[in-house]
């Protein structure tokens, strides 16, 4: 009954030692002296609560709330922490440890996922467990469309990185209904959005790592002096990539200036040596720094991976070391020898910056509370799968079925065109169609051959635009191939305006920028409206009813909007022409010569902002329509 | 100055463009061409199709043809006929039509065998063909057109050493010396959406052929053949005035792709890109798609299941009764009934249900 953690208290004036179980499922309280029946025992299960005196108070006291599953009401203890050298550290001690094992037991009671599935073993396991359950709740959030939703957070941030969105957002506020509140409305924006927030979401959450920091510094010689820009964060990470010299920082920078030491550094052999860079004679020697050439360079990282389990399997150094040495035969590459690291100093070195830049990632797929043997996943990833035979294929198969089978009624929609040929009796068509390809019905020239020219029915002399009723029309006659060439025309003209009429001015179709800005966020904006009334009407929620019914209210509104921005653009266009009457008259004054006005010339105007909204129009129309078909469906007079 | 030695010619003419290989898909569905026939008979349109092959056929001295009939129950090559057994030989070269002074004897092949191959198909179509269907087989038709461009672009690299290998990845390189191949289809009938699947898959095989398929529409109205020139920008017509075929054929069909280039095409904007569901083959406005294989359905299937793939799907709340008046509780139960059950709930249906 030895407890691992625990501290003198007195319970009920009673002097005795409050501790927790070995085996962490309760709490303990015995007293001094007596036997262990009077002690008093509390499950960390049934524990619903903890208070605590502050930190400031004089008295020590822990109050725990105990509620077992069949006691109808909550039973209090209160401890008080008495002893005599440090009641304060012994209560904290005893508080943390009991906190982590309630918050451990919570967190499997919400089946949050946790490392390894099982019990934390210790109060430090419970810590990394929270970890890592904290991560994994991070990651869920991703893909939980309701956290996004309710981000504000997240949402406020997209929105300044997306004016454009942040524009749409804030129309839609100022618009909508003062019956829909800000929260509500809030939601059913982001609900049709969702997609974007997640993406932002991973975007965001995602760092840049480390990097060869000592390439990245570059100093430049100015008149014989090293000049150079190196930042808080490059010396840290310096520091962090080689620990050498962090060790030659420490044992000399008091001595030497700051400054001094990091130009003097960046000049010297050693960096070029921890750059990976070849060291020549002429290079510049610095006493200070050469000491350290020779030294074992960095090893904190590497011991860091040393620390780390690695399997035998794949440890090369372990299976060199039982190999017996490479004296012999299997000589290693001369860039894998131990002594050659000044032959090939680059190699080397980017090999083992690699390496150190890896080990300061935290590594994402290892659970630090992993147990060090292997457990069944690590074995199979160890397996010699080679050696295996072919593994089982880990496909999700797809049941495709051929598609003429599920054609149910095929012919239940029968098309105008095909209405017609079912009246038509098929052997007049066969017999209609042989007698016109007949050799002898076809123009046929002596010859044999077809006679083209006349067969197209092009009459050379024909002039028949004189006499244009007389004649019925033929295949190939002038007014078909006039009408003809009419068509292809205007397809051409309408193609090229659409090609070269993209430019700025003529898309706006003479609607001054500011209308057509006005007009591009009403679009926005409705169509916005038109989102949310669709999911609203569609989801069959009758909750919702009341939402739709305000929802069809903004709707109407926003054609109301619509007109408005068509009613400033008569009038705009109203004020064009009234210029273009007063320039008339001026010149008339001036010149006594009359100018026609044309104002069909002048574009704009609320018949543009129409077509322009003519989509849109519709959809609001087919929206209303909807919802008074439905409410009529419900037996309610829409009129 | 320095041209006057006058080599820029010679490269000028070394990089002019190639031939270009014109497929046509004739549509020859006989109920539609018997509503056709008052305004324009089979035969007239025969006639100005010729005239027109022969243009383009005159344009280049290297440039060829290709038409397939596409009839009521098969696809039937017109020209070039296939392989005929070999005692048919000889009779062909006593085939009166093509000892015509008159004629440019590789004009006058092309039209003998484009009639004697269309008067074929027309005397060995039945009445029950034409009875048991009302549109035609234009995906196979389609098809075949394709196949043959690949064909010839293969012949065609092969037998000219100098030209770029034919690259194999599916959309290359623009090729402007090659052969530049196109398809025209001579379209007649619509209800083409049973072959909807299949005329997407040749339309995409197209695309990245960079084959423009152009459409000239006589009547019928397809919105697939028009998704169809879209998406392989051809040039898409329907005829106002199908009297005056030669004029939109010479006017707005016979520039190959390098003179479109510098061309602003007659076609017309407006696309329906509508799609036909997968199971009843209707041309719908909202569709469903399977997130799995993406096939589309005009309403969701009974228990959430695709299909096509069986898989189960999850339909979210989308296709409830709209709900529309919240009040009373009980009317909210009513209101409500049918949703309770599993089979029409939104819910993801669980397999074993
Ligand atoms: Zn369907
Ligand atoms: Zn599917």
């Amino acid at each position: 009954m030895a407890s691992i953690t625990k501290g003198s208290a007195a319970y009920k004036k009673k002097d005795g030692t409050l501790g927790i179980t070995q085996n962490e499922k309760s709490l303990q309280w015995l007293p001094l002296g007596a036997s262990a029946d009077k002690a008093v025992t509390i499950a960390i299960a049934d524990i619903t609560n903890l208070q605590q005196t502050p930190e400031t108070a004089p008295k020590v006291m822990l109050k725990i709330f105990e509620k077992s599953p069949d006691a109808p009401e909550a039973v209090t203890h209160l401890f008080h922490f008495n002893s005599p050298s440090n009641p304060r550290g012994e209560a904290n001690a005893v508080k943390d440890v009991l906190t982590n094992l309630i918050s451990a037991l919570k967190a499997k009671d919400a089946s949050v996922p946790t490392a390894n599935g099982s019990a934390p073993a210790s109060a430090a396991m419970a810590m990394a467990s929270a970890v890592t359950s904290k991560q994994g709740l991070v990651a869920a959030k991703w893909f939980d469309d309701n956290a996004l939703k309710v981000d504000i957070e997240l949402q406020q941030s997209l929105m300044k990185k997306d004016p454009s969105l942040h524009g749409t957002y804030m129309e839609a506020l100022r618009t909508k209904p003062d019956t829909i509140s800000n929260s509500q409305f809030n939601s059913q924006f982001w609900s049709t959005r969702t997609n974007i927030l997640r993406a932002f979401a991973v975007e965001t959450s995602q760092k840049k790592g480390s990097y060869n920091v000592l390439s990245a510094v570059k100093p430049r010689q100015v008149d014989g002096e090293l000049k150079m820009n190196i930042s808080a964060e490059q010396i840290q990470l310096i520091f962090n990539q080689h620990p050498l010299i962090k060790r030659v920082y420490d044992e000399n920078v008091p001595k030497l200036h700051e400054n001094e030491f990091w130009s003097r550094f960046f000049l010297s052999r050693l960096f070029k040596k921890l750059k990976g860079e070849r060291i020549v004679e002429t290079d510049g020697t610095d006493p200070t720094f050469d000491r350290y050439l020779d030294a074992t360079a960095d090893i904190g990282p590497i011991q860091r991976l040393l620390g780390l389990h690695i399997p035998n399997v794949i440890d090369l150094e372990g299976n060199q070391e039982n190999q017996g040495g490479s004296k012999g035969g299997n000589r290693a590459d001369f860039t894998m020898r131990q002594n050659s690291v000044a032959k090939v100093p680059i190699v080397r070195i980017l090999n083992s910056l690699s390496e150190k830049i890896m080990a300061n990632v935290a590594p994402s797929d290892v659970d630090p509370a992993d147990p060090i043997g292997m457990d069944e996943e690590t074995f199979n990833a160890l397996a010699l799968r080679d050696l295996q035979g072919d593994s089982e294929e880990n496909r999700i198969m797809l049941n495709i079925k051929q598609q003429s089978q599920f054609f149910a009624n095929e012919k239940s929609e029968v098309s105008a065109e095909a209405a017609l040929y079912a009246k038509q009796v098929p052997a007049e068509v066969l017999s209609n169609m042989r007698f016109d390809v007949n050799p002898q019905h076809m123009n046929h020239r002596v010859g044999g051959g077809l006679d083209l020219s006349s067969a197209i029915g092009v009459i050379e002399d024909s002039d028949s635009d004189e006499e244009p009723e007389k004649k019925v029309p033929h295949v190939g006659s002038k007014s078909s191939l006039n009408d003809a060439k009419d068509q292809i025309l205007e397809g051409v003209k309408s193609r090229r305006t659409e090609i070269i009429g993209s430019d700025a001015q003529s898309s706006l179709s003479g609607l001054s920028q500011k209308i057509f800005d006005r007009l591009t966020l009403t679009h926005a904006t409705t169509t916005e409206f038109l989102h949310h009334f669709w999911l609203v009407f569609l989801s069959g929620d009758p909750d919702r009813a009341g939402e739709l019914a305000k929802m069809v209210e903004t709707l109407e509104r926003a054609m109301d909007r619509i007109n408005s921005v068509a009613n400033d653009a008569d009038a705009e266009r109203d004020e064009i022409i009234r210029r273009h009457k007063q320039q008339i008259r001026d010149h008339f004054e001036r010149t006594g010569k009359k100018l026609p006005l044309n104002s069909s010339a002048i574009g704009g105007g609320g018949k543009v902002v129409r077509e322009m909204m003519e989509p849109t129009i519709k959809t609001l129309h087919k929206a209303t329509k909807e919802y008074k078909k439905a409410l009529t469906a419900e037996g309610i007079d829409t009129s | 100055m320095d041209r006057v030695d006058g080599t820029d010619h010679y490269e000028g003419d070394k990089q002019g463009p190639g031939p270009s290989l014109l497929v046509i898909v004739l549509d020859t569905n006989p109920h539609a061409w018997a509503l056709l026939n008052p305004t324009l008979p089979l035969s007239k349109a025969i006639s100005n199709l010729l005239v027109f092959i022969n243009a383009h056929l005159a344009s280049h001295n290297a440039n060829q043809v290709a038409v397939v009939a596409s009839h009521c129950h098969r696809s039937v090559w017109l020209y070039p006929r296939p392989e005929p057994p070999s005692e048919d030989v000889e009779m062909k070269d006593n085939a009166p039509a093509l000892n015509d002074a008159n004629k440019y004897r590789p004009f006058a092949l092309i039209e003998d065998s484009l009639l004697t191959s269309l008067r074929e198909l027309i005397s060995t179509t039945t009445e029950n063909d034409i009875s048991t269907t009302n549109t035609t087989q234009m995906a196979g038709s389609l098809t075949l057109a394709l196949t043959y461009i690949n064909k010839a672009t293969l012949l065609f690299s092969d037998s000219n050493v100098t030209s770029e290998p034919m690259s194999t990845t599916l959309e290359g390189p623009e090729n402007t010396t090659g052969l530049q191949s196109r398809i025209l289809v001579i379209s007649v009938s619509g209800d083409l959406a049973h072959q909807y699947i299949p005329i997407m898959n040749t339309t995409f095989a197209a695309q990245r052929m960079r084959v423009p398929i152009d459409i000239l529409k006589l009547a019928g109205d397809t919105v697939f053949l028009q998704q169809a020139s879209d998406t392989t920008k051809g040039i898409y017509m329907q005829l106002r005035n199908p009297q005056g075929l030669l004029q939109y054929l010479m006017m707005a069909f016979l520039p190959d792709q390098t003179s479109r280039k510098n061309l602003v095409a007659p076609t017309q904007e407006v696309v329906d890109f509508r799609a036909a569901c997968f199971c009843h083959r209707k041309v719908v406005d909202v569709g469903f798609v399977c997130s799995i294989c993406l096939s589309i359905f005009c309403s969701p299937s009974e228990g959430a299941i695709c299909l096509t793939c069986s898989t189960h799907l999850a339909l979210g709340d989308y296709g409830s009764k709209p709900a529309v008046v919240p009040r009373k509780k009980k009317k909210k139960r009513k209101l409500n009934g049918g949703v309770g059950t599993p089979s029409s709930r939104g819910g993801t249906p669980m397999p074993n249900e």
